[in-house]
């Protein structure tokens, strides 16, 4: 079993976060290693993963929080703003040579803000969640985003070839748009 | 190459004090860390807590002023030892991550010494541990996987492996059985005092992080599982202090103490991978070399003896994390059902064993075997990493799965 596979164990949408904070540390990890053509689709797994999970952050988890928690507001202010950095940092890696010094070290620095973003919505927002709402509509949520991730796949699967070269050559802020419409149409668009 | 820490002169003790900026150590890569430097990181963390709660038990036992206020000055040093050493693990990783890090040092440190040790009383009691610690490891991997999503073998990295050893559910004996015996300070060979220090301390400091990590966790069955295995670690913790002669005075345990971190100081220096992580192993040997002095000066004032008498001629070999995957399965093959009986090991389930099962697991299956339940309920099987082929016990083989 790939770990890509992992979080079709989720069921409901904190748990399929969490699973997919996880994947997305361990792609990090991956992409720091790899070299070459390895290197460039471990990446574009990487932009793809990272688009489909804080756009169903933004669409469905802050709006949840924002009404559910103590400070809420606030709260889903900073990760808004950590999450704008991030979008911009990955446009920027975007224009520079995988295999360069300059993306190392920019990769490095992305990774750690992700990685603490990642670590202060389980700590501010997820755990709170799961106390203030009922079972049925986090699962119900989770159902949401795995739709969108079909229409807008995070990484290729066997024998289609189109879905691996779309993969490839999407700049991040189109596959960032893609997933949000696919999020929004319910994931009756896109695919 | 032999060390003699008695013959060589550290840091004075005026000069040790650290600043914030010293002591705001860059923590180590979560994903590309060798995972026995976290080993060592996470054993030395142990060894300095045992070396403050120590300071401090016996400042409260000591009647002299000037002692105590010698004792509290080292300590403060043993204080910011401990924070450079263990803000060395990095944020990213949660209290569950560690916890299977914390157990993959229990397995492997505790197999290590448990080859090492020269004695078969002592050996006995590390080889006995060990199977426990081993199955805790197994048990956490399963919860990991359930509420985090990601595999232990992200952590342990292939070198440990992660399959049932005696299950957890067996380790709960009466209080009684698990008081050893002592070894004797006189006979014993300076390496067994040692060993009996470095596992007292790292179990103490598990027993210690799980006691107070546990709550933190809102899943129910995370909230229950690290009470069971901290209740456990509290039998290690008995298991492992009884070892200690009891007839060694204040002075030569304090000298033992300090004797045992500039051993493990060394050790850690001589076998580090990562360059960055072996220059705070060097500075601490060179602290721990004075700290050593001290207690050495004041055991020939109070105790009218020479430490050499009490010490090894030199250190012995380093304490080395390397997989001890075949002895383990060696002990997997052979020791898997033995428990204790008084200050002994037997074989069979006795009456005062069966008692405490009963009284502490009332009726019901205890969180540790749960826990394997609900990861088969929703994975189709248990979480394993094995890597050597089947259990070398054919009753804790794979089952095949029985989804409902």
């Amino acid at each position: 079993m790939s770990v890509e596979d992992r979080p079709e164990h989720a069921e409901d949408v904190i748990e399929l976060l969490v699973g997919q904070h996880m994947l997305i540390r361990d792609l990090f990890a991956e992409v720091q290693t790899a070299t070459g053509e390895h290197r460039a689709e471990a990446f574009a797994r990487l932009v793809h993963l990272l688009a489909v999970h804080e756009t169903a952050e933004e669409e469905v988890v802050h709006p949840l929080a924002r009404r559910g928690i103590d400070g809420g507001e606030q709260v889903v202010e900073d990760r808004l703003h950590e999450e704008r950095e991030a979008k911009e940092a990955l446009v920027r890696l975007e224009g520079m040579d995988l295999g360069s010094e300059e993306f190392d070290a920019a990769l490095a620095l992305l990774r750690d803000s992700v990685l603490q973003h990642a670590h202060y919505e389980e700590a501010y927002e997820f755990r709170h969640l799961r106390g203030r709402y009922d079972q049925d509509r986090l699962e119900t949520l989770a159902a949401q985003v795995r739709m969108a991730e079909k229409a807008a796949p995070t990484h290729p699967h066997p024998g289609n070839e189109t879905a691996v070269k779309n993969l490839t050559v999407g700049p991040v802020l189109a596959v960032f748009d893609r997933v949000r419409d696919a999020m929004r149409g319910g994931g009756s668009q896109g695919g | 190459m032999t060390f003699n820490p008695l013959e060589h002169r550290g840091i004075p003790l005026d000069r040790q004090l650290r600043n914030w900026r010293e002591l705001d150590v860059e923590p180590i890569d979560p994903d590309h860390a060798d995972p026995y430097t976290r080993c060592r990181i996470i054993a030395m963390n142990g060894i300095e807590v045992e070396a403050i709660l120590f300071s401090h038990q016996f400042a409260r036992n000591c009647p002299s002023m000037d002692v105590k206020r010698q004792l509290a000055e080292v300590r403060y040093m043993e204080q910011q030892q401990q924070r450079a050493v263990n803000w060395l693990l990095p944020g990213v990783s949660s209290a569950l991550e560690n916890t299977i890090a914390y157990e993959q040092v229990a397995v492997d440190l505790t197999a290590w010494v448990a080859r090492m040790e020269p004695d078969p009383y002592l050996k006995q009691a590390y080889e006995f541990g060990v199977l426990e610690d081993f199955d805790h490891l197994y048990r956490y991997a399963n919860l990991y996987e359930m509420v985090q999503h990601r595999k232990a073998e992200k952590i342990v990295d292939g070198l440990t492996e992660v399959i049932p050893g005696r299950p957890t559910r067996y380790h709960h004996r009466h209080p009684h059985d698990n008081v050893r015996e002592p070894y004797d300070r006189n006979a014993a060979a300076p390496i067994s005092k040692l060993h009996a220090l470095t596992i007292m301390a790292a179990e103490q400091q598990t027993m210690n992080y799980y006691m107070n990590v546990g709550p933190e966790y809102m899943e129910p069955i995370a909230r229950q599982l690290y009470q069971e295995i901290g209740l456990v670690e509290e039998e290690h913790v008995t298991h492992y202090e009884s070892l200690v002669d009891p007839g060694e005075t204040w002075w030569e345990r304090l000298v033992n103490h300090e004797y045992n971190e500039c051993y493990l100081y060394h050790s850690f220096m001589e076998t580090e991978s990562d360059p960055r992580i072996k220059a705070i192993w060097e500075l601490h040997l060179d602290m721990e070399l004075e700290h050593l002095r001290l207690a050495c000066d004041l055991m020939r004032e109070h105790d009218g003896r020479e430490p050499e008498q009490v010490l090894a001629p030199e250190l012995p070999p380093p304490v080395t994390f390397e997989p001890n995957k075949a002895y383990l399965r060696e002990l997997l093959d052979t020791q898997m059902d033995l428990t204790t009986l008084g200050a002994g090991y037997v074989w069979e389930a006795h009456e005062r064993f069966e008692r405490m099962q009963e009284g502490i697991h009332g009726g019901e299956a205890p969180p540790s075997d749960r826990v394997v339940d609900a990861h088969r309920e929703r994975f189709g099987s248990d979480y394993r990493l094995s890597t050597e082929g089947e259990h070398p016990d054919p009753r804790l083989r794979e089952q095949p799965s029985q989804e409902r």
